[in-house]
């Protein structure tokens, strides 16, 4: 049926005496959006950090579409199809938003130049206006503006219209509802319902349990470094998500309550 | 009359590169006002009238023929650490390196009997082999590059005292080939002027092209401006700043050079405080100290400005001892300058 794209075997991270990922296994197939819940300093931030090369694992395994992998930076990530949308802020302030767009893979002319070889500025910019055109930011922005203008909600849905372009296999997005007004925050959810129709998969992380009910299929639970459920979302409630996130039986609470 | 015209034809020059990608002509215009580099130069235009009337010898062939000669020696290390300074980083070593480059070079020709052209490949390692060092620690052991290359410096200055045992090596007597390359000259009219000029035009531009649009420029502004973020699009940021470590050093061993075969003799002292005036230079030009925002545009009018005050005061007849009373003051209004028309900036 639905192939699996991403497959996590065991992940062991350590921070010095911090474990702050223990045994955390996860699949994600193909078409499919799995939201990642737990609470704050559950590990989150950090299995995806691991999954997108921006450090390594201290133990475990990752398949990529069956094959084992080995994500040495974020670089290889990225070659891997898989793009992430951290949570601290990842454009680059000083930057137009054209550029930001594209860093690390900039459109070039002379590509024999190598890192010397001149940006395609003509390209950068329709590209880029284009971009923020589909990804109907509501207020009109100019692709040359400089980041450090926008406000954090335009800086997040930037962030997100780059992981769009370069049609990924995999997205993963760390709480891009994040600072966003009402109207962004249906763009971004839009914006997942649309990839997963296009056959792509999304990770998302967030705190917001609505919007796992709106968007996911499938729910992973992380606390203290461990996956400790995994549950369809048509199989679940509200209630019964919750007490899994904070490790108390909330729904057995309300029933003593009544 | 025929300077205002010069002076609005420099200004259109510095307005059409300024031009943030060659975006619409009204909107560069406006934010070219607002530029730091904007800024800078009509200082530096100021400055030049001042001293002009204060003194008729300013403006002179002579004096302006002394001026070029001075001009892209530090110049030319203020291109390097333009770069090093948009990407995050800056090197305290430079003029530690613009003495012992020369240094290792003539002592190997003039004690060793090495020919000449394999004396300058040794010296171009040793600068590459600086270079890397300070970039490897700051990047690999995570120590800052203050720390780095402030120890670097007493390294290589102290290799330079210890090799030369604290002399001046004996003058230079062989002209050739690299010679005129690096520090030949030539007259225009009633003007002087040597081949370095030439190489900090050409490196001018170079620099130039490779920040504003190359990939690689696009990489050092955004290392400069958030790491993380350049890092997680697969930007290798050790790696550039690295390499920009390694450039600074090499043009900071390159303009040594020059300075020794200009005046045929290498000293383990020169270039003493060379580091300081050629930060000074940069941020002068608009160049932010941390990080992310860099003109090479600024740098040269800041490397004018600065050569400009030094060599103003002195015909204006400040005493020798204030110097540097002075270009403090006039660095530090820079820079006040500079931080108001950014808080102007960001209200509007
Ligand atoms: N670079 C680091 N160095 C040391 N400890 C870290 C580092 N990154 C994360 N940790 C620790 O690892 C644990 C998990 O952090 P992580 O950022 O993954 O949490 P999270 O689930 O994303 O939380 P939140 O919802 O608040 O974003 C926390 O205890 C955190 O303090
Ligand atoms: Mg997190």
């Amino acid at each position: 049926m639905m192939q699996e794209v991403l497959r996590l075997q065991n992940l062991q991270k350590s921070f010095g005496s911090v474990r702050a990922l223990k045994n955390a296994s996860l699949t994600l197939k193909e078409g499919e959006v799995v939201a990642l819940l737990g609470d704050n300093g559950a590990g989150k931030s950090t299995l995806i950090k691991a999954i997108s090369g921006v450090f390594p694992i201290d133990r475990g395994d990752i398949y990529v579409r069956g094959e084992k992998v080995s994500i040495r930076s974020t670089r290889e990530a990225m070659d891997l199809g898989i793009e992430t949308i951290h949570q601290d802020t990842s454009l680059a302030p000083d930057l137009s938003i054209a550029r930001n767009l594209f860093l690390g893979r900039e459109p070039v002319n002379l590509k024999w130049l190598g890192v010397f070889a001149p940006l395609d500025l003509a390209k950068l910019r329709d590209a880029a206006s284009a971009l923020l055109k589909r990804v109907g930011i509501s207020k009109k922005l100019d692709a040359d503006a400089l980041v450090s203008t926008l406000s954090g909600g335009e800086r997040q849905s930037i962030a997100i219209s780059r992981a769009m372009q370069f049609a990924a296999k995999v997205i993963i997005l760390d709480e891009p509802t994040n600072n966003l007004g009402v109207e962004e925050t249906h763009g971004v959810l839009r914006f997942v319902k649309e990839m997963r129709a296009a056959g792509h998969s999304v990770l998302l992380i967030t705190h917001n349990i609505h919007h796992v009910f709106e968007v996911a299929d499938r729910i992973v639970v992380m606390r203290r470094g461990e996956i400790v459920a995994e549950q369809t979302v048509a199989d679940t409630d509200l209630l019964t998500v919750e007490s899994l996130i904070t490790g108390a039986d909330l729904s057995a609470l309300m029933k003593r309550a009544q | 009359m025929q300077k205002s015209m010069v002076q609005q034809v420099m200004v259109q020059q510095v307005g059409t590169v300024t031009a943030e990608d060659g975006a619409g002509h009204a909107k560069a215009k406006s934010s070219l006002m607002r530029s730091p580099q904007f800024s800078s130069f009509v200082i530096l235009v100021v400055l030049l009238v001042v001293f002009a009337v204060a003194d008729g010898n300013f403006l002179s062939p002579l004096n302006i023929s002394n001026m070029m000669a001075f001009l892209p020696e530090l110049g030319i290390i203020a291109l390097g650490m333009t770069l090093l300074l948009t990407a995050g980083e800056f090197d305290l070593s430079v003029g530690a390196v613009f003495a012992l480059a020369p240094v290792v070079v003539m002592l190997l020709v003039q004690n060793a009997g090495v020919d000449i052209g394999v004396a300058l490949l040794a010296g171009l390692l040793l600068c590459i082999a600086i270079g890397a060092i300070n970039g490897v620690i700051v990047t690999k052991i995570g120590i800052s590059s203050f720390l780095v290359t402030l120890s670097m410096l007493l390294i290589v200055r102290g290799a330079a005292l210890y090799i030369t045992q604290g002399f001046p090596l004996k003058s230079w007597d062989q002209p050739g080939f690299f010679v005129t390359l690096l520090a030949g000259s030539f007259n225009i009219g009633a003007f002087r002027f040597y081949t370095s000029l030439w190489w900090f035009i050409g490196l001018s531009l170079l620099a130039v092209y490779v920040l504003r649009y190359a990939k690689l420029g696009n990489w050092i502004s955004a290392i400069g401006s958030n790491r993380n973020a350049a890092v997680a699009r697969g930007v290798p940021a050790d790696a550039v700043k690295i390499w920009l470590f390694i450039a600074t050093s090499v043009l900071a061993g390159l303009a040594g050079m020059i300075s020794a075969f200009r005046i045929s003799a290498a000293s383990p002292v020169a270039g003493t405080g060379y580091e300081l005036e050629v930060i000074a230079m940069v941020v002068v030009g608009g160049t932010a100290l941390t990080g992310g925002r860099g003109t090479i545009l600024g740098t040269i009018v800041g490397a004018l400005m600065l050569r400009a005050i030094r060599n103003g005061i002195v015909l204006v007849g400040v005493p020798g001892l204030a110097y540097n009373i002075f270009v403090g003051v006039i660095i530090l209004a820079m820079l006040i300058l500079h931080a108001l028309l950014q808080k102007n900036a960001a209200r509007s």
